[in-house]
């Protein structure tokens, strides 16, 4: 469903071809340069010195063996093959992609359920999205200590609500089976806002006169939701997805504060693996090695969106 | 247009301002001035700030030079000294836990201080508890100099006693483990009342481990003694307590961090009798709304020899030439009697000389018996014997070990389970060990 809006019809004026600059002209355009790198500086200085650079130095780090006291080692690629029988790195990675795949998808779900009933009009809009974004305002530290509470099996708060619908609340966090899905359960409810206002945004940008004519020819609601909603939200579904999964392949805060990774390993992540191979057994070699894999996982996943969102993600209304 | 080319003039005057001012401010030194007194320390409270900057003060007036110290959360510490170690940034002298010690020393992080002590016919190494020393060296020679130490013991809600009509604990006498028990299931009562808690961590286990007569490691093998009887009559002794006679809080979190608090915790309000805990936790058992004291803790197989802990100050490798000689001369100074006397009249934990001992004052009435302790007047201990890769042996441990007492698995399962990875870890420290001889 292709339309032309006033917006696309009133293109910015054409330019007409130009000649080398001269004179006066040259030194404005050159001057104002100048000043678009001055401006730019600031940031390209902060993304090169804490992006790029600790990038490239896990990089050159990961081939070397160094315990951060001692001077390190080259050891070319012995780290990366350390990686392969490596057990708990295997299962840090199962891990955090469990947390991954559960997570986004129950995020999303909850944020669009939530930007639908807000786009309906109510009253108080503002309040309501105010007080839905707070969870992702607040600090996760904070939040995890206070669902910790939450959680506790034999007088906390979810399972007392559990036991008034004669439910026999789980272990939660101190359970194998249940420690994973309370971390997801507590980073769906501390993440869901700013999904929930990407889409509200989203929502509030479809033209008014796409459902007027979907109401015209006699669609459901649900058909106008799958043939209009749907395919004019997807560039917030997809940059909304993108984002979930890189921060929840970088799953750390609450892993640490509500299960230090436990019971046993079923909640160690791979980033918290990563933090404890480098800075609790001092092993920054290795360390650079298992992010260097993380990295390479998360390029390639968002890579893949990249591609799958030509298909998918509608730009044009 | 004049005003457009203004605007931008301004705008661009502001950019260059800018990288000006982070020019100007990136080359201003931030460090302090050559000379100064630079030491590290843990500081979670603003009682622990007060505690350090009479510390501070101390210095200044003793060496008169400034003194510049930087405390950081006790959680976060040794991440910090990792950064600071490793960029240079340090102070002149560290603080050191220690159960860290090894792994420092082991590591080339911190310096001997064998020549210094050698060197200096001023400084009386004999007037630190044996167990300080013990666990301020590593591969046979001295890495760090202690501030503290203390057996664990055993804090007795005297209230809830009476009021069970349960005499009070010998003062003196160890408890022996089966009277221990009964005492703690006699207590124990289904109305949320408590016989016993402890955190279920390595950290609180060794001391029953050492009454025993086993051990985490044996210096001499490359296997840990965790699976001998003795260490596992131990665990099976506390995974009893919790599991089968039930005479602890129920465990609501696994992360070790929080584990000690949440022991004291569960003390503070009152509804248990026994907690298990070292003398570093009287000033907060101080606030206590019951009346309280402190007894040895319980004898098993081997006797009441829980373990000894400390802590120190040692002088990363780093510091060399005319810093190093500052760097003794206030490592001596913090760990001086006088300062040792502040540390134990603020009331934070047993002072490592005996010559600051009489400030480490009651309440409660028989805090003295830390220090009959630490002598072999009264009962016994054991100095917290680690390998240097503690903190991974902690975490394999902390991860594993709690689904004991939890019931989830049986003592043998768990121990079976972790043994292949601890004798890993075991020969790993050998290896660091050999490397450091």
């Amino acid at each position: 469903m292709a339309v032309e809006t006033p917006a696309a019809a009133t293109a910015a004026p054409r330019r007409t071809p130009r000649g080398p600059l001269r004179g006066p002209r040259f030194w404005r355009r050159g001057s104002e340069t100048l000043a678009a790198w001055l401006f730019l500086l600031p940031s390209l200085a902060g993304f090169l010195v804490f992006t790029a650079g600790p990038v490239v130095a896990a990089g050159v780090i990961s081939l070397l063996d160094w315990n951060l006291f001692s001077p390190p080692h080259f050891i070319g690629l012995d780290n990366f093959a350390r990686l392969g029988p490596d057990p708990t790195f295997w299962s840090a990675l199962g891990n955090t992609a469990y947390f991954t795949f559960v997570s986004v998808p129950l995020t999303l779900l909850v944020s669009l359920g939530l930007a639908v009933l807000l786009n309906q009009g109510l009253r108080r809009m503002a309040v309501f999205r105010s007080l839905l974004l707070l969870p992702y305002a607040t600090i996760t530290v904070a939040v995890a200590f206070v669902w910790v509470w939450l959680y506790i099996p034999h007088d906390g708060l979810i399972n007392a609500v559990l036991g008034g619908f004669g439910i026999d609340g789980p272990a939660w966090l101190i359970s194998d089976d249940w420690a994973m899905p309370a971390l997801i359960l507590m980073s769906v409810w501390k993440s869901f806002g700013f999904g929930m206002v990407i889409f509200l945004a989203g929502l509030q940008a479809i033209p008014q006169q796409l459902y007027e004519a979907a109401r015209v020819d006699g669609a459901s609601p649900w058909r106008t939701f799958r043939a209009v909603t749907l395919p004019l939200l997807s560039p917030s579904v997809f940059f909304t997805v993108v984002t979930s999964i890189i921060g929840s392949f970088q799953v750390f805060d609450q892993a640490l504060v509500m299960t230090d990774g436990g019971p046993g390993s079923s909640t160690t992540t791979l980033v918290m693996y990563i933090y404890r191979t480098g800075f609790q057994n001092y092993e920054q070699g290795y360390a650079a090695a298992q992010s260097m894999v993380l990295f390479a996982f998360i390029v390639v996943i968002t890579a893949a969106q990249f591609l799958l969102q030509r298909r998918l993600v509608h730009y044009d209304i | 247009m004049s005003s457009s080319f203004s605007r931008r003039a301004l705008l661009k005057g502001a950019a260059l301002g800018g990288l000006a001012t982070t020019g100007a401010l990136s080359g201003c030194s931030s460090g302090p001035p050559p000379g100064t007194a630079t030491w590290s320390m843990w500081s979670s409270s603003p009682e622990e700030n007060r505690v350090w900057a009479d510390f501070g003060r101390y210095v200044e007036r003793r060496m008169h030079i400034r003194s510049a110290s930087t405390l950081t959360p006790s959680d976060g510490y040794p991440t910090k000294l990792d950064l600071q170690l490793v960029s240079g940034t340090a102070g002149m002298v560290t603080a050191l836990n220690g159960w860290l010690i090894p792994t420092y020393a082991s590591r080339g992080a911190h310096r001997p201080l064998d020549d210094l002590i050698a060197a200096d016919p001023d400084f009386d190494l004999d007037d630190f508890y044996p167990a300080i020393r013990s666990i301020s060296s590593f591969a046979g020679h001295t890495y760090a100099i202690g501030f503290d130490v203390a057996p664990t013991v055993l804090y007795y809600n005297r209230t809830l006693l009476e009021r069970n009509g349960v005499d009070p604990p010998s003062p003196t006498e160890p408890m022996s483990w089966d009277t221990f028990r009964e005492l703690a299931i006699e207590l124990s009562k289904p109305e949320d009342q408590y016989g016993f808690t402890c955190a279920p961590t390595i950290d609180d286990l060794v001391s029953w481990i050492y009454c025993a007569g086993g051990d985490v490691l044996d210096g001499d093998r490359d296997t840990s003694p965790l699976d001998a009887p003795e260490a596992l009559q131990a665990i099976h002794y506390v995974v009893d307590l919790y599991v089968k006679d039930r005479v602890t809080p129920p465990i609501d979190n696994l992360v070790a961090q929080n584990a000690s608090g949440a022991s004291l915790a569960n003390f503070l309000q009152g509804n248990v009798a026994f907690m298990q805990n070292g003398p570093w936790q009287v000033l907060n058992v101080r606030k206590a709304p019951f009346t309280w004291d402190i007894v040895p803790f319980p004898a098993g197989p081997a006797g009441s020899t829980p373990r000894v802990s400390g802590s120190s100050f040692a002088i990363p490798s780093g510091v060399k030439d005319d810093d190093l000689d500052l760097a003794w001369r206030l490592l001596k100074t913090l760990t001086s009697t006088g300062a040792l006397n502040i540390y134990a009249r603020a009331g934070r934990n047993n002072p490592a000389r005996l010559s600051a001992a009489s400030a480490f004052e009651p309440p409660p009435a028989n805090l003295g018996i830390v220090q009959r302790i630490l002598k072999g007047d009264v009962a016994g201990g054991h100095p917290f014997n680690v390998t240097t890769n503690w903190n991974r042996v902690r975490l394999l441990l902390g991860q594993d070990l709690p689904r004991a007492f939890l019931g989830q698995v049986s003592v043998r399962d768990a121990i079976d389970g972790v043994m292949p990875r601890l004798n890993a870890l075991m020969r790993q420290h050998r290896d660091a060990v050999r490397q450091a001889t």
